[in-house]
This record gives C-alpha cells, structure tokens and sequence, in this order.
C-alpha cells in the first residue's frame, strides 16, 4: 500500500494535569474524507491542533506523505499543504474578503525560499487575482470579494475561511465544524466543496456535530472519547458500534431503544 | 470621492507644498522642513504599528542612532554620503537586533521593551561623551551642501514618495496583505503559511531603517544635535503624530506632521506661556474624539471604495450549487 498522506501514531497531548489526548492512531488517504467526532470535550479541536502545530505533541509522531512534521512549526507546515478552518472563525475582520483569501496563497507562495521575491506584487496581478478569483468563485462569493469580513453573515465567513484554504490547494484540509451556523442551502454547498476536494486528492478531515453529513461525506469515521480513540471505520459501522453509540449517540438513542 | 478627483486632491497638495518657498519667509520654511523630516518617522509608526500591529515607544533610538551615526562620522572627516549610508545601517542593525527578543513580545510587553530601547539610546548618546560630546551637543556636523529651498524640495519630494510607495505596498501588494494579516490575526495568519515572526523582523528593520533616515536628514539640516532631541517623550510626540494622522495610514502621517509642526509655532502668538500646550492638547483631543480613525480614517471614509466585478473564468466555470440534484452518499 502507498505512503498514507497523513499518519498519526501514539499522539499523546498533554495539558498540565489533562491527558487531553492519548496514543491517538489516524490514517488518512489522499481522496478520502475523514470523519472526526466525538462528544464534547473529547480532544477533536486539540488533535487538529496537534496536526496543524499550534500544540506541541508530548508523544507519538506525526507524518505527512511518510514524512515527519511534528516538531515543524505551524506556518512550515501549512507551507508544506495542511491547511484548516478554526472552530471559532479566525479571519481578519477588518480587511476585504479578497485580501482574506489572497493571505491564503502565502502558503503556496512562500513554500519555496524564493517565496519573499514575489511579495511586492500587486494584488491585481494575474498570479494572485486568478487564484483567489478561482477560490471566490467556487465557494460563491465572489460578489463579496470587496466587502470587509467585519460586515458578513456569520455562514457567508465559514466560506471566506474555506476559500482562503482552497487557494492555496493544500494536500491536507481540516475543516473544525464548518456547518455551525449554516443555512440548508449553504450546508448543501458545503457538502458540494467537500466532495469536490476530495475529487482532486486532498484529504479532508471533517470534525462535524451534525452526524447525518459525516454519514453522507465521510469515508471513514474516527470516534474519540477522553481522548482516546474508540472507533475507526465506515459510518456505517459507526452506527452499529455500541462503544460509539453509548459514548457519542448518547444516552437519548439507547433510551429509545430501551423504550421500544 | 471618485478615484480621479482623489488624485486631482492629491496633486493639489503636493502642489501648495511645492509654492511654499514663495509664500512663506525662511522662519516658516524651516518649520516645513522639519515637519517634513518628521514625518519620515511617522511612517516608521505607519510600517511597524500601522501595518504590522506592534506597538513601539522607542521611535526616537532609532532616530537618535541614526543622526549621531552620520552626525559624530561626519564631525570625524568622513564623506556625508558614506556617514548617511552607515547612519542608515546602524539603526536598521539595531532595529533588526531589538526585534529578534521584542518580535517574541505582545502587548505593555512590547511597548515597555521598546521604551526600554528608547531610554537606553537616550541615555547612552548622553553619556558617552568621549563620542557624541553628551549634553555640549555634537557641532560642526557637515551637510550635504544644499541651501535651504533645495533642502525643502529634496526633504518634500522625500516625504512624497515614500508615501506614495507606503500607501501603495498597504492597498495594492501582497505585502501590505501579508502584513496586515500578522496585524489582525497572528494564529490564522500562521496557519495560512506566513512566517509571523520574520515578517514582525521585517517590520522592525524596515521601521528602525525610516526612523533613522529622519535622524540622518536631521542631523544634516540642523547641523547640530543634542541628546534631549532624542528622549522618550519625542517618541511619544511621534506616536501622537501617528494617532492623528491615523496609525497606518501616510497620507494622514504626512499631513499630521505638517499640522502638529506648525500648530504650535502659531500658537506662540499666545506667548511664551502653557496656554499654548493647553490649546494644542485640547486639539488633539478634539481630532481624537471625532476622528477616531485619525486623518487618515478621514480620508478612506471620503473615498469611494473600488469594487471590482468578479466573473468566473471559463476553466473554472464550476456549476452553481443545486442542493436538490446532489447524488446523496446516504449511510
């Protein structure tokens, strides 16, 4: 089998008397989309924050495309192509959509040493325009390319942030709940996105609340509970596992089933 | 304000500045020359807090790098081309130096390091007599041999331009927009790739490297320096020229340093009593109160924003999103 494009093996995090994450193995392909749930407080956000850099991890190793990443810092690895969307939207509020999207690129851009000659190209160059144009467009909001994110419907920013990753075509995306706050329309698009990324190779890695999407877009499924990880497989093999359904299902389904 | 009668304003400007040396006697041009110095260290606010998000109240070590650099070198014998040139280094090295700890600072953190560095230089170029003569002041210093109206064109096409490049690096280039990111939001700014800490380095040489080119041109044009030009209140005499012009934007640098230049020179026509601070504090008070975003929010709140119209190329013509026709992946 191929090198995977991202590997995790025995992460273990750490925060001060918190073991918030323990011996966490993940697997994930190029194409696939992967599912991460569990309840709250569980440790999803501080395993994309181990994979991204923003924690340091206490153990295990981290390898993209074979690779290993986990003492790179953050912006060395968004330049090597992880990107993600935060949980609680991260964008610069008082600049233009557009200029938002355009910061996007730098991981591209600045992904070889010659990066820094291109920086004082104009924004309207076609080597930026293009790309964030591309970006606006697919994620439809190119007719707000020129309005300040501060002026945004909450779900019309989710889709600043994905363009913002979608311009600069990363090999890993780890999108943090990006269907909070969504309309069904938007979430459809969502969905669209998702698949289309996949389609072009990337990983996605989809920490989501809203079960019925991880069922529809996901591939495979990783639960996590007290940081530890207590299922990897299909969604569908997810529903029928007792471990998942009593610790992330809830109480609620079990009752039900106990009613019946 | 359209895009063309913004530039038709702008070219005013530059042109009522221009017949200055034949409106007003030498007392006032002197006063515009200065101003016009000044501003140069404005914009080394304009770079570093305007752009960047960091926050500096030791502007004036820089400056005072700067001027005693080409000042004490050029007193010594030495070409005032190769004193600027080492007058300009100096305090880029310097500011190069204090960013590899103050770039890892936030906050009252980094605004009491670099007032720390400001107080240090002050200090140092008062008490290292052997070299800068201390608070005799430094004479004799050679300039670059030009009168006082080619001193006022040289200075203002100086201030000009370098606004010019500011406001077009802050609007119109991926910089600006690698710089503002790191300003409004440093983890996002990260994860999309962009080195946070070599890009505040970048701001603290390219800032340290401005303000010390004020301190070069001063010590040119004045001819003499003293340390108390370089004390901590000046850099807080900068950063309010700053904040009325509009942190990060130079247009409103430029016109702020001209107005707090000359405001207190007329003002003296109260005499030499404190009513004159009372009425130029007053002043700025009043530009802050109603002008939260300083000159410079005065001017983009006046300008028409460009929209431009976005149509998707057709390579990359993707289907507009139909919820309904999506095959669903059900599980």
């Amino acid at each position: 089998m191929s090198i995977p494009m991202l590997q995790l093996r025995g992460v273990s995090k750490r925060f001060g008397g918190i073991q918030a994450l323990q011996n966490i193995d993940l697997v994930g392909q190029a194409g696939e989309v992967h599912g991460l749930i569990g309840p709250n407080g569980a440790g999803k956000s501080t395993l994309i924050g181990c994979i991204t850099g923003v924690n340091r991890i206490d153990g295990g190793e981290i390898r993209l495309r074979g690779d290993r990443i986990e003492q790179l810092p953050v912006h060395r690895r968004a330049r090597l192509g992880v990107a993600r969307t935060f949980q609680k939207i991260r964008l610069a509020q008082q600049l233009t959509v557009f200029e938002n999207v355009a910061a996007g690129l730098c991981a591209k851009r600045f992904a070889t040493a010659s990066g820094w000659r291109g920086v004082l190209a104009p924004l309207s160059s076609r080597a930026i325009a293009e790309p964030v144009e591309d970006a606006l467009v697919a994620t439809g909001i190119a007719d707000l390319a020129d309005e300040k994110v501060a002026s945004l419907p909450y779900g019309k920013r989710h889709f600043v942030e994905l363009a913002r990753n979608l311009v600069a075509e990363p090999d890993v995306i780890l999108l943090d709940e990006p269907a909070t706050g969504l309309t069904d329309d938007e979430r459809e698009h969502l969905s669209m996105l998702v698949r289309q990324m996949a389609e072009r190779g990337t990983l996605v890695i989809l920490v989501e609340h809203d079960l019925n999407l991880v069922g529809r877009l996901c591939d495979t499924v990783t639960v996590i509970e007290y940081g530890r990880r207590i299922f990897n497989g299909t969604p569908a093999e997810a529903q029928d596992d007792e471990a998942v359904v009593r610790a992330y299902l809830g109480s609620a389904k079990l009752a039900k089933e106990a009613q019946a | 304000m359209s895009e063309t009668s913004a530039w038709i304003l702008r070219a005013l400007f530059v042109a009522v500045l221009a017949t200055l040396p034949f409106l007003v006697n030498g007392y006032w041009l002197n006063m515009a020359i200065l101003a016009l110095i000044y501003s140069l260290v404005v914009y080394s606010i304009t770079v570093l807090t305007g752009f960047t998000g960091l926050l500096s109240f030791g502007q004036a070590g820089f400056v005072g790098l700067g001027g005693y650099t080409y000042g004490v070198l050029s007193v010594k014998g030495v070409d005032p081309a190769a004193a600027a040139a080492w007058g300009l280094l100096v305090p880029t090295v310097a500011g190069f130096l204090l960013g590899l700890p103050a770039a890892r600072l936030r906050g009252h953190y980094l605004a009491i390091g670099t007032l720390g560095f400001g107080v240090l230089v002050g200090q140092m170029l008062n008490n290292m007599v052997d070299v800068t003569r201390g608070p005799m002041g430094l004479l004799g210093i050679k300039s670059f041999g030009f009168d006082r109206v080619t001193w006022f064109y040289f200075v203002l096409a100086l201030a000009v331009g370098l606004c010019a490049a500011l406001e077009y690096l802050d609007r119109r280039t991926f910089l600006g927009v690698v710089l503002k990111s790191v300003k409004y939001d440093e983890i996002s700014a990260s994860a999309s790739g962009i080195g946070v800490f070599a890009v505040k380095l970048l701001a603290f040489s390219a800032s340290a490297f401005l303000a010390g080119s004020c301190g070069v041109l001063l010590a040119a044009y004045m001819r003499f320096l003293t340390p108390d030009l370089f004390i901590s209140a000046e850099s807080f005499r900068y950063l309010m020229m700053s904040v009325v012009g509009g942190v990060g934007s130079a247009s409103g640098a430029i016109i702020s340093s001209l107005i707090l230049t000359a405001v207190p020179e007329a003002l003296r026509a109260f005499g030499e009593t404190n009513v004159r601070l009372l009425v130029y504090g007053l002043m700025v008070l009043f530009v802050l109160w109603f002008l939260p975003g300083g000159i410079g929010g005065l001017i983009d709140r006046l300008m028409t924003p460009v929209r431009r119209r976005i149509t998707p190329r057709p390579r990359v013509a993707e289907p507009a999103p139909q919820p309904t026709s999506l095959p669903g992946r059900a599980s």
